[in-house]
């Protein structure tokens, strides 16, 4: 084997063999090679010894003998045979030691495309010690509940819940594949798909089946939230999709449902794994909101950037049992914190009432909120954006029109109450 | 050290509009621009470079068009561009894309062993966060996604700390290199490019590579690489039609008309909240 100065091994061109396609220059990632009278030649100086080129000839006209670590490839390859896949499942996100409201959410959904499928629901279930989890995973809906219980799986990374999943997914060939689309959903999402070599769609907000092509149908807003696409996935499985939390409808507990739960192995991956040092939660930083659950938001925007009249809107929010966020540049004038941002750049909210004050509805804002149940507009302008999307406007100086909602409120809210009671 | 920054250059979706009157989008004279997560994921592989001594090499794959965005990110103190744009990469998914720059990163990786890989957490046109992860599971490589800070990185033990943005809070988390990170818009604020950097980008040359330059398999890249398939695009059905009341033409009933109406129509609403209130922190 040639060696260079430098002592690297090296590649060597046998000219006789060579055809002249130049497609080891190509993969020649430090331009070592150059066509010398029609045949590839390689300089020994710049040649690192990586052997692309030798991959790359479709004569076997380079010499080259070096040991190489060959990296398997990750990726399935080719389309699958789609018959064999069946039943709809939903990855049961833990979170702090419980079901997470979005997988059961998502539960809810599989049950309607199942229903359309004529094939069963099934719940992944990862984690330690989570038999509670799986028997509210079928009181949700499921009706198979496949386990792996760990304590490595106690917390998660993702090569291991990747590892994890894409093993499941293997074995139980589901045709159909939900996730919420929390941090950790969308994070184990991409690596599940990549694995798998299978389409995913982030996002979606409408969820359906083609009965006759047997396909899901997956809708997602696009474009920063101007134009829906709905994309499907022909040819692999399973058809993936993350969902955001409070898109689709909590559906009833039953908690008399039957339901199976299957263990499966788990084999943890052999890689050094990287080791979790602290949680800290959010609720300690931000004074224990969480805009994202707050059932009624009061949104202060820049027509309302005004330290002094916080109070104010804290009032009306407290009264109605919400939470004060904001529009981005609330946050940049330093008002309040990152956290209360709604919109692209922030948190995405669909609060039960969403009371925006000054905030005109920039496109980046209004898709982190289209979701919410009904929407009221304060604002001086009819033309904006916002009054514009909203169910209620009110047109004028907020500094007039929020007292006398508050007073309204108290007024009213009180008869409520007692007939509701 | 050498760290490479994967970007996109995308629709500035801010300027994208509807028209009121035919609901279309209205695409004409909207700008592109580099998506301003990778901005942040750039800024912060170019200071980390400056503290550890290293370079950065920046990739995009894209139309020819894109070399601008390369060359604001060249700006930024990126030392190398690399565009990867080849007809056959069109009509790229998430899945056809990670595999293209992970190609490329091997690339890059034969001829300076990376370290490092930034992305941006998404890119506000698609939003998927997709790439970002499947580009760390192709390379086998560490991912820390939404990543809002560096606490430290040892080049010695080869080994990183970060912390992540996760539901409910935040983690730290420390692992080896070579690692993919995404970013949080709260990693790093990219500087404005000074006079000398602005004059560099614009004259540096970017490397251009194609699919064969990355050694990509036909069958693994743009429209044949991508599972998924878009079956029709439309506009959302608009909100609004909603009742005005406007405290400047009628004075001091408006806002106890808004409250009759809403207190009226949205009774079953209130009921819930109300019924609720007890139990709302749950």
């Amino acid at each position: 084997m040639p060696k260079n100065s430098r002592g690297r091994e090296i590649a060597e061109v046998i000219p006789d063999k060579c055809i002249g396609c130049q497609l080891c220059l190509a993969a020649c990632p430090v331009d070592a090679i150059v066509m010398d009278k029609g045949v590839a030649k390689i300089d020994p100086e710049k040649c690192t010894g990586c052997g692309k080129c030798v991959d790359v000839c479709p004569v076997n006209s380079i010499l080259f003998e070096k040991v190489r670590k060959k990296k398997k490839p990750v990726v399935a390859a080719g389309p699958v045979p789609v018959s064999e896949y069946g039943g709809v499942a939903v990855f049961i996100e833990i979170h702090q030691d419980k079901g997470a409201e979005v997988a059961w959410e998502l539960v809810g959904k599989a049950r309607e495309l199942a229903e359309k499928l004529g094939t069963p629901v099934l719940g992944f279930l990862f984690g330690s010690n989570v038999e509670p989890v799986a028997r509210e995973a079928i009181a949700y809906g499921c009706d198979t509940v496949y386990v792996m219980d760990n304590p490595l799986l106690q917390t998660y990374l993702p090569k291991v819940y990747g590892k994890a999943l894409a093993e499941m997914c293997q074995q139980v060939k589901p045709e159909i594949l939900l996730l919420g689309a929390t941090p950790l959903g969308r994070d184990l999402a991409s690596v599940v798909a990549t694995v798998l070599g299978t389409g995913l769609t982030a996002d979606c907000t409408g969820l359906d089946i083609d009965a006759q092509e047997r396909l899901l149908l997956m809708t997602r807003p696009t474009f920063g939230g101007n134009i829906m696409a709905t994309i499907l996935c022909r040819n692999y499985r399973p058809q993936m999709s993350t969902v955001r939390p409070r898109v689709m409808r909590l559906p009833k507990k039953d908690l008399s449902r039957q339901g199976e739960i299957k263990p499966v192995a788990f084999v943890p991956p052999q890689d050094e794994l990287p080791r979790i040092i602290e949680f800290i939660p959010r609720a300690a930083e931000i004074g224990g909101v969480d805009i994202t659950r707050a059932p009624v938001l009061v949104v202060v925007g820049k027509g309302a950037c005004n330290p002094q009249h916080m109070p104010m809107f804290e009032e009306l929010a407290h009264l109605m049992g919400g939470a004060v966020a904001c529009s981005r540049p609330v946050v940049e004038s330093g008002l309040l914190p990152y956290v209360r941002q709604v919109g692209q750049t922030g948190r995405t909210v669909a609060p039960k009432i969403y009371i925006g004050v000054g905030v005109s509805g920039a496109v980046q804002h209004l898709v982190g909120m289209q979701g919410s149940e009904k929407i009221i507009a304060i604002n001086t302008d009819r033309n904006a954006p916002m009054v514009q999307i909203a169910d209620y406007a009110l047109i004028g100086d907020y500094l007039k029109i929020v007292p006398e909602l508050i007073k309204g409120f108290e007024a009213r809210a009180t008869g409520v109450k007692g007939a509701g009671a | 050290m050498h760290i490479v920054a994967c970007i996109k250059q995308v629709p500035d979706t801010a300027q994208v509009k509807i028209d009121p009157e035919t609901k279309t989008l209205i695409r004409t004279g909207v700008e592109s621009i580099c998506n301003p997560y990778d901005l942040v994921a750039v800024e912060a592989a170019v200071q980390l470079a400056e503290k550890y001594s290293g370079k950065v090499t920046v990739i995009t794959m894209g139309p020819p068009q894109a070399e601008s965005a390369l060359r604001d990110c060249l700006a930024l103190g990126a030392q190398q561009a690399i565009l990867l744009s080849d007809r056959a990469f069109a009509g790229a998914d998430t899945l056809a894309t990670s595999y293209t720059l992970a190609q490329a990163i091997n690339k890059i990786n034969d001829a300076d062993p990376v370290s490092l890989v930034l992305c941006g957490k998404q890119a506000i046109d698609g939003d998927t966060a997709q790439v970002g992860p499947g580009i760390a599971t192709r390379l086998g490589y560490n991912q820390f996604t939404y990543v809002a800070e560096v606490i430290g990185l040892d080049p010695a033990s080869n080994t990183i700390t970060v912390r992540r943005e996760i539901e409910g809070g935040s983690e730290v988390i420390e692992g080896k290199l070579p690692a993919v990170l995404t970013a949080e818009l709260n990693l790093a604020a990219p500087r404005y490019a000074s006079l000398p950097e602005l004059v560099r980008s614009l004259r540096q040359e970017i490397k251009v590579w194609g699919a064969r330059d990355v050694a990509a398999l036909p069958e693994q890249v743009g429209l044949k690489g991508s599972p998924t398939m878009v079956r029709e695009i439309f506009v959302p059905p608009a909100r609004g039609g909603g009742q005005v009341f406007d405290t400047n033409e009628d004075k001091g009933n408006a806002v106890a008309g808004f409250l009759d109406t809403f207190f009226g129509k949205e009774q079953r609403l209130l009921e819930e909240l109300l019924a609720k209130d007890g139990h709302a922190q749950e």
